[in-house]
């Protein structure tokens, strides 16, 4: 029992609520797993295609190549593959954990992946788009100038505050899950 | 399905395709490891859509928008953050409901902070990011997109004031 809370401590959070909001009104119980099931829809329309991506960048795409394209001495050219990766994309953030983790397997920089994962949480293009148009210019550029300023200098840095040995361990945990 | 999902759709077909035709053998293997990725990482995906539906049951457009209104001030802008920085919203839920925000009258800072944190700092996803990397990338990647937020905050407070 401790053990399965302790793994699943997302899941028994998740019920605890549901059982609250039960009892609170009910109505909140119903959307809720409606909202659940939307989500989980939406998920499994756009994740066939990201593994079907991920299967034929993991049996096609050498090594070599991804290290030489984004590895550690990959410099500017990486952090460029690695924005235009994250920017011609399309889904939520969860679904670039995974192409994510392709990535650091393969041998791409921590910093390169860090870099794609934060411009496809906020910069992808189609989102960009749609932000002009509801946001308006000035405001939507000042948004996206920004946050692409910030995620460039981050990246810049972000390896400094890791060991050697910390960052080795990303691409073993990378090696687990895909 | 959003556009998006036909372009992505689109984009996997074509090269399945074209590998395909390249070799054979050499799709399915990848088709294979795409699969086995794919049960790999849905156990800890689930779980978290059951959080996320119960977190936009409570937190509504309404919700959001009562108290993100005019004149909410320092309040208005820390719950933007905060709420933002919690929950995760489809792009065509929130900007229509930044739009509608600045209709009604709510700042610009206020509305920016929201908008940004809702985009890239997602507490709800922490679980499966520090599975999937580490603790202090998660902690770091959010920090990050949280003092953009906050630089965004003070570009806008200049740019309009």
């Amino acid at each position: 029992m401790k053990r399965f809370v302790k793994k699943n401590k997302f899941l028994v959070l998740s019920i605890v609520l549901l059982i609250i909001l039960s009892i609170i009104d009910m109505n909140y119980t119903y959307r809720s797993l409606e909202n659940t099931w939307n989500q989980v829809l939406s998920m499994l329309l756009i994740v066939p295609p990201i593994f079907v991506l991920i299967g034929l960048f993991d049996a096609w795409v050498p090594r070599e190549t991804v290290i030489a394209l984004m590895g550690k001495e990959s410099g500017l050219k990486g952090m460029a593959l690695a924005f235009f990766l994250g920017a011609f994309s399309a889904g939520p953030t969860i679904a670039a954990f995974p192409l994510a983790m392709i990535m650091l397997k393969k041998g791409a920089r921590y910093s390169n992946v860090l870099f794609f994962l934060m411009v496809w949480s906020s910069l992808k293009l189609p989102i960009v788009f749609y932000q002009f148009s509801q946001l308006g210019f000035q405001f939507a550029m000042i948004i996206n100038v920004t946050m692409f300023l910030v995620f460039v200098v981050s990246a810049l840095f972000v390896e400094k505050l890791f060991s050697e040995e910390q960052l080795s361990t990303f691409e073993e945990k990378a090696e687990q899950y895909t | 399905m959003s556009t998006e999902g036909y372009i992505i759709y689109g984009l996997a077909g074509l090269l399945l395709l074209v590998s395909l035709v390249k070799d054979p053998a050499k799709t399915k293997l990848g088709l294979k490891k795409g699969f086995k990725s794919f049960m790999k990482l849905m156990p800890v995906l689930l779980p978290l859509f059951l959080f996320i539906g119960i977190l936009l049951a409570v937190v509504t457009p309404e919700f959001i928008s009562s108290l993100l209104g005019e004149e909410s001030g320092v309040f208005g802008l820390v719950f933007g953050l905060g709420v933002g920085s919690i929950t995760f919203m489809p792009p065509f839920v929130a900007f229509p409901l930044g739009r509608e925000l600045l209709e009604n009258g709510a700042a610009y800072p206020q509305v920016a902070g929201f908008l940004v944190t809702v985009m890239s700092v997602g507490i709800v996803y922490f679980a499966a990011e520090k599975k999937f990397f580490s603790a202090k990338s998660a902690v770091l990647r959010n920090l990050i997109s949280l003092i953009g937020a906050i630089i965004v905050i003070g570009v806008v407070m200049v740019v309009y004031a």
